[in-house]
C-alpha cells in the first residue's frame, strides 16, 4: 500500500469533451443503503447521454489512458495479484470489478492465510489484499479474500514483486479440506465409570466431531487409572481410529492421571498447556501420526473452548505442537458473552 | 557457490560477529551473483569478471565483499558512500549489472516472519534467513559506465599535482584553470590543517626474514596528521 502517486500517462479531459472516448476504469455509483457498484464499466464508449449521469456521479473530468511499455492497468494487475495469492482450494474469476478481484473458497474447509507473506505483500507499494482470519471455517463459494492494485495505472515491476511475495509456499491464501476421520472418545473419571454421575462429555464431543464432517467410531469410559485409560487408547487405535479425544483428568489433582496414561499408551510427543481460556489445561499428543487431544473439564460447560480452535486445524492436517498452542494466546481469551457468537467473534483469531 | 550457512559462518567469522546485516549481506551477494550469472565468483576464472559497488560501510558491506571475493585493492570492490543498503553487481564480460537493495519493510516484517524469536536482533537475524528474496530485496537492472581508469589492472594514467607535486593515479586529479590539482590541495578533502611532522623511531624497518624482530619501544605520543 502507499500514498497516491502521480502517473504521467494519464491525461485529464473535461467530461463534456469525452464523447467517443473509452473509460479507463469502472465508475462507481453509490446510493446509500441501496446500491454500490459500477455505473459504467472500463472500456465503455462515452456517448452524449452519459454526460449528465457522469456529472451527477461527481465526474466533471475523466482520464484518458496511454500505457507505457512497463506499465499495466489496475485490472491486469489485479489478475496477476489474484493468481499469485490464490493457493490450493481457492477459486477466482478473472473479471475485476472496480479493480478488485475476490478470492473464494473452492470447497468447504479451513482457511489458511500465510500471515507473514500477506504482511509482506501489503508492504509492497500500491497493492493490497485483505482476508478473513486464518483458521476460519469457510464454506464453498464464500469470499475469503480480495485484492486490488490501488492506482489506476502502475509499474509492472512492483506488481510482479508483490506477486512473487504472495506466491511463496504455494500462495498466501488457501483452503484446506477437512479430513473425514474416525474418532475415538475416551471419557475418563471414576465417578462416570462407576455410574455415580451421568457422562455429559461424549455427546458434546460427538456433536463437535460430527459438525466438522467426521464420525465417532466409539466411546469408552475409563476410571482414573493410568493403565485402564492407556488400554482404552490402545483399543481405539486397534480399532483403526485416526483421532483420539480424551476428556477429563487433565488438571492437577492426584486423581488426574490422563496425561500419564497418554504417555503410557506410547505417546512420544506430548504438549500440555494451551494459551487459551477456556482451555489452559488442553493437551495435544501424538502416537505415531495419530493425534490425541486432551480436553479439560471446561469443555463441559463452555460452548466454545480451545478445542474449537484446534480440532479444525487437526482435521485440516496441521500438526499441533508447542508453538501452535502458544501462538493462540493473542486473542485466546474468550469474553464469555451471555450469547456466544463464535465464530463471529475475536476468540482465537489473533494469529 | 557454497551453501548459505557455510558462507554466513565464514563471513561472520571474518567480520567479527554474526548479525542481521551479515545475513542480509550474504543473501544480497548470493542474489547479485545469481543475477549476473556467476556461480563461483571467487574462482580464478570468474573473479576477474566481477565488480561490486557497495553503497554503505556497514556489516552488510563486509558480507557482500566476503561472499563475492571482491577487494578494494583489486579494484573489484567499489565503495560509494550513499548510506543506502544496496550493492550493484557488474559482470564485466556480459555488461550486465543489477543493483540489489535491501527493503526497509523487511525490518517491519521481522515480527511477522519470526514471531517465535524474542529480542530485536535475534528476531531480525532469523527473519532475514526465512524471508524470500522478494521480501528482503528489490532489484534494479542498471547501466554502469566504468571508465578505463576504474578497472582492475595496472595504473593507466598518472598526473602530478601542480601545487604540491603529489602523484595522482587514475584520473583522480581535478583540473583548476587547466592544471592538475590533487584532492588535498583542493577544497574537496576529508581532512584539513595538514602539517608534516616527525615521529619516534623514524628509522624502523622490518627485520630481514631470518632475524628475530627486536623488541619495540613503547610508542610515544605523536601526530601524523592533525585533525580538527
Amino acid at each position: 500500500m502507499t500514498a497516491e502517486r502521480e502517473v504521467a500517462v494519464l491525461k485529464k479531459i473535461d467530461v463534456k469533451d469525452a464523447v467517443g472516448t473509452r473509460l479507463a476504469h469502472d465508475i462507481t455509483e453509490i446510493r446509500p443503503g441501496e446500491f454500490k457498484g459500477p455505473a459504467f464499466t472500463k472500456g465503455h464508449e462515452v456517448c452524449s447521454e452519459d454526460i449528465c449521469r457522469l456529472q451527477k456521479l461527481g465526474k466533471n473530468h475523466l482520464y484518458l489512458i496511454d500505457l507505457e511499455e512497463d506499465e499495466i492497468h489496475e485490472n491486469q494487475a489485479a489478475s496477476i495479484l489474484a493468481a499469485a495469492l490464490a493457493g490450493e482450494g481457492i477459486a477466482w474469476e478473472n473479471q475485476p470489478k472496480e479493480g478488485k478481484i475476490g478470492l473464494h473458497a473452492a470447497f468447504d474447509g479451513l482457511l489458511k492465510v500465510d500471515a507473514a507473506a500477506l504482511a509482506a505483500f501489503n508492504m509492497v507499494d500500491e497493492v493490497m489484499c485483505a482476508t478473513l482470519h486464518s483458521h476460519t471455517l469457510v464454506k464453498k463459494g464464500e469470499l475469503v479474500a480480495a485484492t486490488r492494485a490501488i492506482p489506476l495505472v502502475m509499474k509492472r515491476a512492483p506488481v510482479e514483486r508483490a506477486a512473487a511475495v504472495a506466491a511463496q509456499n504455494g500462495g498466501a491464501v488457501r483452503v484446506a479440506a477437512l479430513k473425514k476421520v474416525r474418532a475415538g472418545i475416551v471419557v475418563t473419571g471414576s465417578e462416570v465409570f462407576n455410574g455415580l454421575i451421568e457422562d455429559k462429555f461424549a455427546p458434546i464431543l460427538s456433536a463437535k466431531i460430527a459438525d466438522l464432517g467426521s464420525q465417532v467410531a466409539g466411546v469408552s469410559l475409563a476410571p482414573d487409572n493410568e493403565t485402564r485409560i492407556a488400554e482404552a487408547i490402545a483399543d481405539h487405535l486397534d480399532n483403526g481410529c485416526d483421532l483420539l479425544i480424551l476428556s477429563g483428568g487433565m488438571s492437577v489433582d492426584p486423581d488426574d492421571v490422563t496425561r500419564k496414561a497418554i504417555r503410557k499408551a506410547g505417546a512420544q510427543e506430548v504438549h500440555y498447556g494451551a494459551a487459551a481460556l477456556p482451555g489452559a489445561m488442553f493437551l495435544t499428543a501424538y502416537i505415531g501420526d495419530t493425534p490425541l487431544l486432551g480436553v479439560p473439564a471446561c469443555g463441559l460447560h463452555h460452548r466454545t473452548t480451545v478445542l474449537d480452535l484446534i480440532l479444525p486445524r487437526i482435521l485440516a492436517g496441521e500438526r499441533i505442537g508447542k508453538k501452535e498452542l502458544a501462538f493462540i494466546g493473542h486473542g485466546g481469551l474468550c469474553r464469555d458473552c451471555a450469547e456466544c457468537s463464535y465464530p463471529h467473534c475475536p476468540f482465537g483469531k489473533g494469529m | 557457490m557454497q551453501s548459505f550457512d557455510a558462507l554466513l559462518n565464514e563471513s561472520s567469522k571474518a567480520h567479527g560477529h554474526l548479525c542481521p546485516g551479515q545475513v542480509v549481506g550474504v543473501r544480497m551477494a548470493m542474489l547479485g551473483c545469481r543475477l549476473i550469472e556467476l556461480d563461483e565468483p571467487t574462482r580464478r576464472d570468474q573473479i576477474k569478471k566481477l565488480i561490486v559497488y557497495v553503497e554503505m560501510d556497514r556489516c552488510t558491506a563486509d558480507a557482500v565483499a566476503h561472499v563475492t571475493g571482491v577487494k578494494l585493492g583489486r579494484r573489484s570492490l567499489k565503495f560509494v558512500d550513499y548510506g543506502i543498503m544496496a550493492a550493484t553487481f557488474v559482470n564485466l564480460e556480459t555488461g550486465k549489472a543489477f543493483r540489489v537493495l535491501s527493503t526497509e519493510e523487511a525490518r517491519d516484517l521481522a515480527c511477522a516472519y519470526a514471531p517465535d524469536v524474542a529480542g530485536k536482533g535475534d528476531r531480525q537475524l532469523e527473519a532475514y534467513r526465512r524471508m524470500p528474496d522478494s521480501v528482503l530485496f528489490r532489484v534494479q537492472k542498471v547501466r554502469v559506465n566504468l571508465d578505463a581508469c576504474d578497472l582492475p589492472g595496472p595504473t593507466r594514467y598518472k598526473a602530478v599535482c601542480s601545487r604540491c607535486g603529489q602523484v595522482i593515479r587514475d584520473r583522480r586529479e581535478y583540473l583548476v584553470d587547466g592544471a592538475p590539482v590533487c584532492r588535498p590541495c583542493s577544497e574537496d578533502c576529508y581532512f584539513s590543517h595538514a602539517r608534516e611532522v616527525s615521529w619516534p623511531n623514524m628509522d624502523w624497518s622490518p627485520p630481514a626474514p631470518s632475524d628475530p624482530e627486536p623488541p619495540r619501544q613503547a610508542p610515544a605520543r605523536c601526530g601524523l596528521v592533525s585533525v580538527s
